[in-house]
């Protein structure tokens, strides 16, 4: 839950309707008349560690079969989804008062939606930015300058004490707010895809934080990141071993705040000459009938496949991203 | 405000197309800007384009106009090998990508105009929109020589730009003088452009040219072909010719007045012209000059070599002091009075004879011998390398100076003439066009003169001959005059620096890639000369004073019958009979003539005498025709046969200070 000291905005806003990084530090300055201010800081993203990143494996029940095995997906690759869903977030330090990092956080998502075969924004994109602070922690004349800077502050304490007050203990706490912020744009867009349109979505990441989403036959999410895979021992190493083309039994992801998916891995691409988790991507989907679960899969795993061209070059992850996902980041790049 | 925002209506020229973008590598300028559109806009090389900024500057809006000269496409793609890569290297297996990678269609524009233009500024962002015909007509200036009541506009085509057909206008004050004047076009040889957009640019000027101006009228030399011997007759124009002729407000006819002017072929009995059938002759005259015509411009037919000092002096004196007057000397055998070649033939032959017989030694009044037997060979062979121009007897046929006539074009076809002669005509005709328009008694106030092939009478480099020279003079006076040079070739770069130099208008058809490789084009854009090289016939590309940048025109076929298609359906004639061209020639001074009385009157007498007889009645269109030629065949005395004297002439030494060796 989110505390703010200012009226909430529109939660729908045009990259042009952002207040920005320098002018809020310029409202700010104006407010704190003497105070050093950052030049130039680097986003947080960049440079933080992370406490939650630590990789780790868990073990997933299986829905397809009783073990995990590789299944190679046949048929031909027709690409179906209708669009394309991203997010990205930006942190920086503004300021510091007296010692507290406060963070400009910037969120913004997209639904990039594909029209003979060139992509456009569906909707209006979100874009929004607010300062990140631990408020119970700031002195009175700080609360008052953030009170008065016009821009919506979100306390990054407001789960609890901080595990520590090292200024980047306190950082990750905002970063993990922004992040927070992020997913929930990204979910309200999903969520307003799932009840306006009848056309398959793909997100950027997991589709588990929603209901809506997650139980959606409409929204598929495609996971790059294998900080915690789902398969432990001989699973493991069968999805290592994925060849091009294949996908592994269908599993049961879920979590405790978190809506169950049946979940798959699949290799997009030759990983031969790189590391076991090179073209390999984690597909997630609203959990089907066990009948036809396996003809889902592979339905999805043959869209997704479909989408591995073009390259999503030149970014680094292209072995894993879908080009409409690149094109998603690059417009919200764009519009920041 | 556009004027279709005023009342709420958003034209389709009105339609956002584009934005300004400016980046630190690649900033706007004042002249320079650049900006992204759909990929699927209208807009490409040569599109006029309006920008609307965003922020007022001193309390205007400001508006940009500008041309589009570049264009660049590019994908997010940062390497070819990414896409061999996604191909696997093989484009022809390659699968078809569910999404087209996002590609841009980047344009540089170069800036014709900025309102206010003051202060002159770097373009700013905006909004880019096609340019409407009231936009155009801003951004070339036209609008100062558009407005009612001062319009001196002449239309030169039409711009195109998506659906839209917007009127480009010369400024008659900058193409037929005063301001500035001239017009070169170049181009390829072969697609007719060259011919076509003068022809089609003088209809324009004659339903045009405003009254309060004066009159206007044009002499064309024809130098190749049939190319401009059908100007009055009407040409097959289709629909969207006509459309460009009413929009424009040009008659869509042929020439109403068009005279044509030849010289006979050597043999002299009919013109040396492919505009010989017979159903055309009423507006072909001979052009025809005697000695007094010739010998103003003897420089003309003379090299250096001919003319060195000694030579020139001669020349000189036999002007001064000889020609057109009765001449005496002790060494003649009789007074002189030399009207014609023949006469001066008849007057060297008794000097030179007068010379030898009185052994006066070898000089006659200052001149060698020497030098007066070569300057009587050079001015002999004169009427024998321009026979059919140039008599003998000083028959003259010529050109109406002094009763020019307005919205008159006058043809003269020299194109199957020897180059001297064609010099001759050319030097001739220009310097007395000069010198009537100085006098101002020509009959009209302006003239235009077109000439073809000025890689030949112009070049850049070469000896510098009296017909560059007239053309140098015509380029950098003319104006003042209302003498106006039209000149076309193939090469703009191989002609004379000063004469392109001093065209205020400038055309360009389809160009060689060769040609625009040269350094003259340096300030055109990759892309501009790209569309250069393969416009299509009846485009061109103009710059004018008005305009800041080169644009690209339309213009229609000419509503005059090609020379091809005129030669086809009026097939030259064959050299006739003389007594069948006698009768021609006389029919047009009287149409009841019959080839029997020709035959008749003509019986018993050589050919050059009647001849004579029929340039004589032709140039003095009397009343009885048929009694005034046969009255030329009366007035011949014979004379006593006299066997052509044998002359021993007297071996002489080479004087010692003649290099010619005579």
């Amino acid at each position: 839950m989110t505390t703010t000291l200012a009226p909430d905005r529109d939660a729908s806003r045009q990259g042009a309707d952002i207040q920005g990084f320098r002018s809020i530090q310029r409202r700010l300055a104006a407010l704190v008349p003497g105070e050093a201010w950052i030049e130039s800081p680097p986003p947080l993203e960049l440079t933080a560690l992370g406490g939650d990143d630590a990789p780790r494996l868990i073990a997933a029940s299986v829905l397809e079969g009783s073990t995990v095995r590789a299944h190679a997906v046949a048929g031909e690759l027709s690409p179906r989804f209708a669009a394309f869903l991203d997010g990205t977030q930006r942190s920086r330090v503004i300021a510091h008062a007296d010692e507290v990092p406060i963070v400009h956080g910037l969120v913004a998502a997209v639904v990039r939606e594909r029209s003979d075969r060139r992509m456009r924004t569906w909707g209006a994109p979100t874009v929004r930015d607010a300062l990140y602070a631990p408020i119970p922690l700031l002195g009175s004349r700080w609360r008052d300058v953030l009170l008065q800077a016009g821009i919506p502050v979100i306390d990054t304490l407001s789960r609890g004490d901080p595990a520590s007050t090292h200024p980047f203990a306190l950082q990750d706490s905002a970063i993990h707010a922004v992040q927070s912020a992020r997913e929930a744009a990204e979910r309200a867009l999903a969520e307003r895809w799932c009840a306006t349109q009848a056309r398959e979505l793909v997100v950027d990441g997991a589709i588990t934080g929603s209901e809506t989403v997650a139980t959606s036959a409409r929204v598929v999410g495609v996971i790059k990141s294998h900080r915690t895979l789902y398969v432990e021992g001989d699973a493991l190493r069968t999805v290592l071993r994925l060849r091009r083309g294949e996908r592994s039994s269908v599993l049961r992801v879920t979590s405790p705040k978190r809506t169950p998916v049946a979940s798959w891995y699949l290799r997009l691409r030759d990983p031969r000459g790189h590391d076991p988790l090179w073209g390999l991507v984690r597909v997630e989907m609203a959990e089907a009938g066990a009948d036809r679960l396996t003809e889902r899969a592979d339905a999805v795993s043959r869209w997704v496949l479909a989408e591995s061209l073009p390259l999503a070059v030149p970014d680094g992850r292209w072995d894993k991203m879908m080009y409409g996902i690149r094109d998603c980041e690059e417009f919200l790049r764009a519009i920041q | 405000m556009p004027a279709g925002a005023q009342n709420g209506e958003t034209s389709a020229t009105e339609r956002v197309l584009g934005r300004i973008v400016a980046t630190e590598k690649r900033p706007n300028t004042p002249h320079e800007f650049h900006f992204w559109t759909a990929i699927d806009s209208p807009i490409g090389i040569g599109t006029i384009v309006r920008v609307d900024g965003e922020t007022p500057v001193g309390g205007h809006m400001v508006r940009v106009y500008g041309v589009v000269v570049e264009g660049f496409s590019y994908t997010d793609l940062q390497s070819p090998i990414h896409d061999v890569l996604g191909h696997d290297g093989t484009p022809s297996g390659a699968t078809v990508a569910a999404t087209q990678r996002a590609e841009i269609r980047l344009y540089t524009a170069h800036v014709l105009r900025q309102l206010p233009e003051e202060p002159l500024q770097p373009v700013p962002m905006g909004n880019v929109a096609l340019a409407s015909d009231e936009d155009v007509a801003v951004a070339l200036r036209m609008d100062t020589y558009l407005a009612p009541g001062n319009r001196t506009a002449i239309p030169v085509g039409v711009y195109r730009a998506g659906a839209m057909e917007a009127p480009i206008y010369l400024d008659a004050d900058f193409l037929l003088g005063p301001e500035a004047a001239h017009l070169n076009i170049t181009g390829v040889s072969g697609l007719a452009t060259k011919t076509s957009a003068v022809e089609w640019l003088l209809a324009s000027i004659f339903a045009h040219f405003p009254a309060q101006k004066g009159s206007v009228a044009a002499i064309c030399f024809n130098v190749k072909g049939p190319d401009l011997l059908f100007l009055d007759q009407p040409g097959h124009l289709d629909d969207a010719d006509r459309l460009v002729y009413e929009k424009l407000g040009v008659p869509a006819r042929p020439f109403e007045r068009v005279e044509y002017f030849a010289p006979y072929t050597p043999q002299g009995f009919t013109l040396n012209t492919l505009r010989s059938n017979e159903a055309l002759a009423d507006n072909l005259r001979p052009l025809t000059w005697g000695l007094n015509e010739v010998m103003q411009f003897a420089e003309v037919l003379l090299n250096k070599d001919d003319l060195d000092a000694k030579a020139d002096a001669l020349v000189d004196f036999l002007q001064e002091r000889v020609i057109n007057r009765e001449f005496t000397d002790p060494v003649l055998s009789a007074p002189h009075r030399v009207r014609s070649f023949g006469d001066l033939e008849a007057f060297f032959r008794d000097l030179l004879r007068g010379v030898e017989d009185r052994g006066t030694g070898e000089y006659w009044r200052t001149h060698h011998v020497a030098t007066i037997r070569k300057v009587r060979n050079r001015l002999s062979n004169i009427s024998t390398r321009c026979a059919g121009l140039v008599t003998d007897e000083g028959v003259v046929s010529d050109l109406p100076f002094g009763s020019f006539a307005d919205r008159t074009v006058y043809v003269v076809d020299v194109a199957s003439l020897e180059e001297n002669a064609q010099d001759l005509i050319f030097a001739r005709v220009v310097s007395k066009l000069r010198e009537h328009l100085e006098r101002r008694d020509l009959g009209v106030s302006h003239v235009v003169v077109f000439v073809d092939e000025l890689n030949k009478y112009a070049p850049g480099d070469g000896p510098d001959t009296y017909v560059r020279k007239m053309l140098l003079d015509i380029a950098e006076r003319g104006r003042y005059l209302g003498l106006v040079l039209f000149s076309a070739q193939q090469f703009r770069s191989q002609v004379h620096r000063r004469v392109v130099g001093n065209s205020g208008t400038s055309l360009y058809g389809r160009m060689d890639m060769d040609e625009l490789a040269t350094p003259g084009y340096a300030v055109l854009s990759p892309a501009i000369k790209i569309k250069l090289a393969t416009l299509e016939k009846g485009q061109l590309m103009v710059r004018h004073p008005h305009f800041a940048q080169p644009i690209f025109v339309r213009f229609p076929r000419p509503a005059v019958m090609r020379g091809r298609d005129g030669a086809e359906r009026y097939p030259p004639q064959a050299e006739l009979p003389l007594e069948v061209a006698v009768m021609r020639s006389l029919r047009q001074l009287d149409p009841s003539i019959s080839l029997d009385w020709v035959k008749r009157a003509i019986v018993g007498h050589d050919d050059a005498l009647v001849i004579r007889a029929r340039n004589a009645t032709l140039q003095a269109r009397p009343e009885k025709v048929q009694a005034y030629f046969e009255a030329q065949f009366r007035r011949i005395v014979p004379t006593e046969a006299v066997a052509p004297r044998l002359e021993k002439v007297p071996l002489r030494s080479l004087p010692g200070d003649d290099p010619y060796g005579f």
